[in-house]
């Protein structure tokens, strides 16, 4: 499911935290600053120690979840998950579900079911992000 | 002497006087993750750190099945660059008193940290961003067993 203009934003300012499980169902995240989105295809761009510290887990499992990073865990409270694999330096995540986190009733809707029109109105909507003023 | 010093302590307790922002990631036995954001966080005792348990869902699913989670801080500035790991559990706010968990006693924590919006209103909140009602359920429990460094050249590293 392509992400939200609103969702690529804060992705891309403010990275992701990447939760992975291995196999004994125990946790890793991985926090990292230096993200990209191309519709549905989260970019992440990891240290060297990052790597090695995931390379074992993704082998056996690949599913990865995500969360926007600093401000954009408060702005942005999106989880994104889908199938991750190790690429040139880079984990490549394909998003195949996406669930809102805000506090409140909708606390865990899945959101690409709606479809992008209704997933990115919904996205609207709810957030009051200021724009920029322009100086008269 | 427990694994949290006064510097995590401290920095649990960022945003105002309601707590830091993590993010709090379990998974299922079979290996799917999940990970939240969670606004209303702190410290307890040495070694634990609660969490407000609002509307948790599949995280309440997954410590049913898998109890273990770990935590990482939203925006780790300098060194505050942690990922703390642990068994984990959920205390419902009607749970009976005389129980524990580890070191924790249930009518202790829940009489101290069960009623968090009275205890410390999230007045810094701004509309958009608050629940219609803060409505608690119980307290999400880790206990801390192993601090990780999540900072970009050290990450994995193992720090207590």
């Amino acid at each position: 499911m392509k992400l939200t203009p609103r969702i690529k934003s804060w992705i891309e300012s403010f990275g992701v935290h990447v939760a992975l499980s291995d196999e004994k169902g125990q946790i890793t995240i991985i926090v990292a600053e230096r993200t990209s989105v191309d519709e549905d295809v989260v970019t992440i761009d990891l240290s060297e120690q990052q790597r090695n510290q995931i390379e074992e887990i993704l082998l056996k499992n690949d599913y990865v979840a995500l969360a926007p990073g600093q401000l954009g865990a408060i702005r942005a409270p999106y989880q994104l998950k889908g199938s991750a694999r190790l690429l040139n330096g880079y984990l490549e995540v394909e998003i195949s579900e996406i669930y809102c986190t805000k506090p409140g009733p909708e606390a865990g809707i899945r959101l690409d079911v709606l479809g992008y029109d209704d997933m990115k109105h919904y996205d609207e909507s709810r957030w009051t992000d200021l724009a920029p003023v322009n100086p008269s | 002497m427990g694994l949290l010093t006064n510097e995590i302590k401290d920095a649990l307790k960022v945003v105002g006087k309601g707590g830091s922002v993590v993010h709090l990631a379990t998974s299922s036995i079979d290996g799917k993750p999940n990970i939240v954001a969670e606004r209303f966080v702190t410290s307890y005792l040495d070694d634990y750190i609660l969490i407000a348990d609002m509307f948790a869902q599949k995280t309440k699913v997954n410590l049913n099945e898998n109890p273990q989670a770990s935590i990482s801080i939203a925006h780790p500035i300098g060194s505050h660059a942690w990922v703390f790991r642990g068994p984990a559990t959920v205390i419902n706010i009607g749970a009976v008193s005389t129980e524990k968990w580890y070191d924790i006693n249930v009518g202790q924590v829940l009489a101290e940290w069960g009623d968090w919006a009275a205890k410390e209103p999230p007045l810094e909140v701004p509309p958009d961003i608050a629940p219609p009602k803060v409505a608690q359920r119980g307290l999400i429990v880790l206990k801390v067993e192993e601090i990780i460094s999540s900072e970009l050249e050290n990450s994995g590293n193992k720090i207590a």
